[in-house]
């Protein structure tokens, strides 16, 4: 049975009208607007496809998307250090890996298990755009940078001494922005919440960062994580504007502070903030109605004595 | 330098009027039995004392209408200014709700006729004119018709506040109750507070006759004019969205014939006629002092009599005839020469072009030991034992001055007892001569005073001037302006947007 859509008997309708009438010959001549629509935004994703890949060297891929878990010669953060990687395993098992990290570890592979074992359970992310050719590419710039004394990836060396206390102060103003960051980046209260904040707390959009320091494992993720943050949300914002290596230290001084002193992360601020808003519109509520206290109401029904 | 002007002005004697709200169903029928104008009375008949319509319409503290005087003594707008305006470009306030006028309403007359058989007698439900729900009715137009309910709206009636509290009790008590009739329509004013507050221009008050309008095209329901107009009465239509007044039926005016309210009068106590007035002088005497307020507004009314006057108003572009109409106006005479019609509420400052002859209030019996006196004897006893306090008066006629109404007042009973030595001669000529003489008043001018008030024909009553609107139209626009191109099409009413 024919499917009916009224749509398309309207346009059949108007098609064969258009014939008998004869306007096939004008209006056909042109293209249509749809597609016209169409083919100009296949066009734009074209150019914006041919414009990143081009755009996006070996170099900077390995910078915003592996730097925040890998060093090349740096020592291990979340993932292992990369220095010499090829020579640990060969280049068919690195590129099936790198491009499905769940998949081997899935199939039960040894060495996958073992690799999450060593990262505490943590499982590499599948890097959107990682295709065989992209990894190949990797792997060749992690060889050429294995060989090198200090390769550019050996990430940010952050001190093993205790943080005085003017580092973390700098960092607490680094983090709500008393101290604007130097690359114009956005201050981490925007988006952010510690529990030392005080009363309105920081931003809601990103996660509590009152445990951090514990949950990335100590200073050196940490500070590497911060190096080029990986987040959907954070990279945008950060590869452009990113932190300089005095402002990371400060963060993490600051965020290592905060989860020694030991605040729990909890959603008191948020219920704070609710009742202090609703204090607040009730009081401006009030406000209005005693200033406007003489507006007009009514006449009759005072008058006759009914309840306005 | 003087800009003479003429006004069609109006006097409406009080003393005549029995409160048969003819005039307010003349004027129903002809304009306001549209959509969106069911509550709309732009003529309507007040019982005295009373709260009006909308409920207290004079209580400007709530509805602050009219002007006030600012700290250099200029008249400002009580309602809004130019800031004011743009701070409630989206909330008028001020103004009176539905619920402070009245929800008109009709009733279920066809359940009289369709309704099935039954143990009782079919009813007619009022019906809402708005919503056309079955409603309860809480107010209406003329509520407190004939004191009805006058212990809460007599007794609020914003005017009673120049008088004692020993007045006030007296007003409320039983047998001494008073009340007169206040027939209202737009009183056309010179210092429109409507017009003065149209964010869009859409008010004017025109220049061959002064009869303030609403352009329909130009209004954008922004209702300024509502809470500007001190004596409410520029409605807003809630169908069109625009709004409306009184437009003193200046279609039968220009075809010759009194406005339907006049024409239709009952107690025939409506006259009109044109004056003449200097413009010029308008903001000046808005800023007067309230005690000054009525000389200084009865002394922009020029003698159209006087030859300078004359050229004057011809250079002005005022018609011959027009001249010749305002020498034979009636509303100059009582306005300006007799000096017996007073302004209502002149201390509002938009210099109202409506004048109220005050009623008389004499005392006809009184009551003593249960037995009831007729008093014909001392029928026009002083004015301050007048039923209606001077007082009274004095705040609705005198911005609370009694004097120009007492001058009035005591001029009527001066005439009233100067005809009856003529015709009933239980009063002495001499006796009555000189009570007119006290009230300033000579034995002419009382003559004509008798005939215009008592045996006045359609005639004397209405002097309508020849409108002139081919010449009128001239300050406008160009006549040929539609000159083959008009003839043939439709007439579009107001609409919303």
């Amino acid at each position: 049975m024919k499917e009916f859509s009224p749509l398309r008997s309207r346009r059949a309708v108007f098609f064969t009208w258009r014939k008998q009438v004869g306007l096939e010959a004008i209006t056909s001549s042109r293209p249509r607007p749809r597609v016209m629509g169409w083919a100009m935004i296949l066009l734009s994703f074209g150019v914006l496809h041919v414009e990143t890949a081009m755009g996006q060297e070996t170099e900077a891929y390995f910078r915003q998307n592996c730097m925040s878990c890998h060093t090349v010669g740096g020592g291990r953060l979340v993932g292992p250090d990369l220095k010499n990687v090829s020579k640990r395993k060969d280049q068919e098992w690195l590129i099936e890996f790198v491009t499905n990290p769940k998949g081997l570890i899935d199939a039960g592979d040894a060495y996958a298990l073992a690799m999450k074992d060593a990262a505490r359970g943590v499982i590499m992310p599948k890097i959107p755009g990682l295709d065989k050719a992209k990894a190949a590419a990797l792997l060749e710039l992690i060889s050429r940078e294995s060989v090198l004394e200090k390769s550019q990836f050996a990430g940010l060396h952050i001190t093993d001494e205790p943080f005085d206390a003017s580092d973390i102060a700098r960092g607490r103003d680094i983090f709500t922005g008393s101290l604007p960051l130097e690359n114009g980046g956005a201050s981490c209260l925007s988006c952010h919440h510690v529990t030392d904040i005080g009363l309105f707390g920081g931003g809601k959009l990103g996660p509590d960062l009152t445990r951090v320091y514990e949950r990335m494992l100590g200073r050196k993720n940490l500070a590497s994580w911060l190096l080029s943050p990986a987040t959907a949300t954070m990279r945008p914002v950060f590869q452009a504007k990113p932190l300089t290596s005095d402002e990371i230290e400060g963060l993490v001084a600051y965020l290592e502070d905060v989860a020694k002193a030991g605040g729990a992360e909890d959603a008191t601020p948020s219920l704070m903030l609710f009742l202090l808003g609703l204090a607040g519109a009730v009081l401006g509520l009030m406000l209005v109605d005693s200033i406007w206290s003489y507006r007009f109401r009514a006449v009759r029904r005072p008058l006759v004595g009914e309840i306005v | 330098m003087i800009d003479v002007r003429s006004q069609i002005s109006m006097v409406f004697h009080l003393d005549k009027c029995i409160g048969c709200h003819t005039c307010s169903v003349a004027c129903k029928n002809v304009w306001t039995d549209r959509k969106g104008t069911e509550y709309m009375w732009w003529n309507n008949v007040e019982t005295k004392p009373g709260t009006g319509f909308p409920t207290k319409w004079e209580d400007q503290d709530k509805y602050r209408g009219g002007w006030e005087l600012n700290s250099n003594g200029d008249p400002v707008l009580k309602s809004t200014s130019r800031a004011r305006i743009i701070a409630n470009i989206f909330h008028n306030p001020h103004m009176p709700s539905m619920d402070d006028y009245y929800e008109p309403w009709t009733y279920e007359y066809d359940n009289l006729f369709n309704a099935p058989e039954g143990a009782d007698q079919p009813t007619a439900r009022p019906i809402s004119m708005v919503t056309g729900e079955y409603m309860d009715i809480k107010a209406g137009p003329n509520w407190d018709d004939d004191l009805g309910g006058s212990k809460l709206y007599a007794a609020n009636d914003p005017n009673l506040e120049g008088l004692t509290p020993e007045q006030r009790m007296q007003l409320q008590a039983i047998e001494r109750l008073v009340f007169f009739y206040f027939p209202r329509i737009c009183n056309h004013c010179l210092n429109p507070a409507c017009v003065a507050s149209c964010p869009s221009g859409a008010l004017y008050k025109r220049g061959e006759d002064g009869i303030v309008l609403v352009d329909q095209k130009r209004c954008r329901a922004w209702r300024s004019c509502i809470s500007a107009c001190p004596y409410k009465k520029v409605y807003f239509n809630w169908f069109t969205g625009k709004s409306e007044k009184c437009i003193l039926c200046f279609p039968r005016l220009e075809t010759g014939q009194a406005p339907a309210c006049f024409h239709s009068c009952v107690g025939r106590i409506r006259y009109l006629g044109v004056l003449l007035y200097d413009a010029s002088r308008i903001e000046e005497v808005a800023a007067r002092k309230d005690s000054e307020l009525i000389e200084a507004h009865r002394s922009m009314i020029l003698d159209p009599f006087d030859p300078e006057i004359m050229a004057e108003a011809q250079r002005s572009g005022i018609h011959e005839s027009v001249i010749e109409s305002a020498q034979k106006s009636p509303v100059y005479k009582m306005v300006k020469e007799w000096k017996i019609a007073l302004p209502p509420h002149i201390e509002y400052r938009t210099l109202p072009m409506l004048f109220y002859v005050p009623p008389l209030s004499p005392v006809m019996s009184r009551k003593e030991d249960g037995t009831i006196d007729q008093v014909s004897t001392d029928l026009f006893h002083s004015l301050d034992d007048s039923r209606v306090p001077l007082a009274y008066l004095a705040q609705l006629f005198g911005a609370g001055n009694q004097a120009p109404i007492r001058f009035a007042l005591e001029k009527l009973k001066a005439i009233r007892l100067y005809r009856r030595a003529l015709t009933v001669g239980d009063v002495t000529e001499e006796a009555a001569a000189k009570l007119l003489q006290r009230a300033e008043c000579s034995k002419e001018e009382a003559d004509a005073i008798y005939r215009l008030t008592t045996l006045c024909t359609f005639d004397d009553r209405f002097v309508i001037p020849p409108m002139h609107r081919e010449e009128a139209i001239e300050m406008l626009q160009d006549p040929q302006e539609r000159k083959q191109s008009a003839g043939f099409g439709f007439l579009s009413g107001p609409r919303r947007g």
